[in-house]
């Protein structure tokens, strides 16, 4: 049964987890562009990044393209399985499914 | 704690919303270096062909396979770990070179302006059908290129590859450009 993974749920980490979903398996985004995707603040959205990289659904590299520093950002096994998993249980609730307590909904 | 549908639906549109505009940025970013690439060839090559014009076949049998190794060197920078579709390439070369020799033992084009402008067409259409899938930007580039090489044909007979080299091929750069834009 899918559960709300609170999470994903917060609108902005909701979003980067739907950007890199879109992506092929394995691709990465730099941070520019995921910024120009979400369209928040570099601070709002390195936050984020970092909370969703503490649970283990990304991956961040940094290293240097050139002289210029680079972040790259894509999805883990894990992240997939549980955006698909909060997807699902978004359209259990629309669905009229019975709404599920969150795992543990740690912020 | 539970939500409500309309929560839930409100979410499932912006979980659409940003994949959309990620499969599009996506797909500009893929292209972008592409373009660039082929922009500067253009104007390499039918520069080239217009200052040597007895020597149009040698010139782009040499600027084509330069043009498709680095298209794959710049695939392999970025996808490090996904080495396998190198194959993919050497497949839609051969594809095309088998189209386009077939096409032409049966068209047999006058000149080589003739054939030419059919290729460019050709990489026009398939930006074209490219957009359909991966945005409406592809199709600009695709349509602007055709117009560009209709007027160059029609209208500048014996500047065509001058024309090739710098108008179409900075069209290509700077459609480039504009993909590479967020």
């Amino acid at each position: 049964m899918s559960q709300l993974n609170e999470i994903i749920h917060q609108p902005v980490r909701l979003k980067i987890m739907a950007t890199l979903r879109a992506m092929p398996k394995g691709a990465q985004i730099e941070f520019i562009r995921l910024n120009s995707i979400i369209g928040t603040t570099e601070g709002n959205l390195g936050a984020h990044i970092i909370t969703l990289e503490n649970r283990g659904y990304l991956t961040v590299k940094k290293d240097f393209f050139g002289k210029r520093p680079r972040t790259r950002i894509s999805l883990t096994h894990a992240g997939r399985r549980a955006f698909e998993a909060h997807v699902a249980y978004l359209r259990d609730v629309i669905d009229g499914g019975p709404p599920q307590s969150s795992p543990g909904g740690v912020r | 704690m539970p939500i409500s549908p309309e929560e839930a639906s409100e979410a499932l549109d912006q979980v659409a919303d940003a994949q959309a505009r990620s499969r599009t940025l996506y797909g500009y970013w893929r292209g972008a270096p592409h373009l660039i690439l082929w922009g500067i060839l253009w104007m390499t090559g039918f520069g080239l062909a217009d200052v040597f014009p007895a020597h149009v076949t040698v010139i782009w049998s040499i600027v084509t396979p330069i043009g498709i190794a680095i298209g794959i060197g710049i695939d392999r920078g970025r996808d490090r770990e996904k080495r396998s579709r190198d194959w993919r390439y050497a497949i839609i070369a051969l594809a095309f070179a088998t189209f386009f020799f077939a096409t032409f033992s049966i068209l047999r084009p006058h000149s080589i302006d003739q054939t030419s402008a059919f290729i460019c067409l050709v990489v026009s259409l398939i930006y074209v059908l490219m957009g359909l899938w991966f945005g409406f930007r592809y199709i600009i580039g695709g349509m602007l290129i055709a117009a560009l090489t209709l007027a160059g044909f029609f209208l500048l007979h014996n500047h065509f590859s001058l024309w090739m080299a710098s108008v179409g091929g900075s069209a290509l750069l700077l459609t480039g450009f504009w993909l590479r834009k967020p």
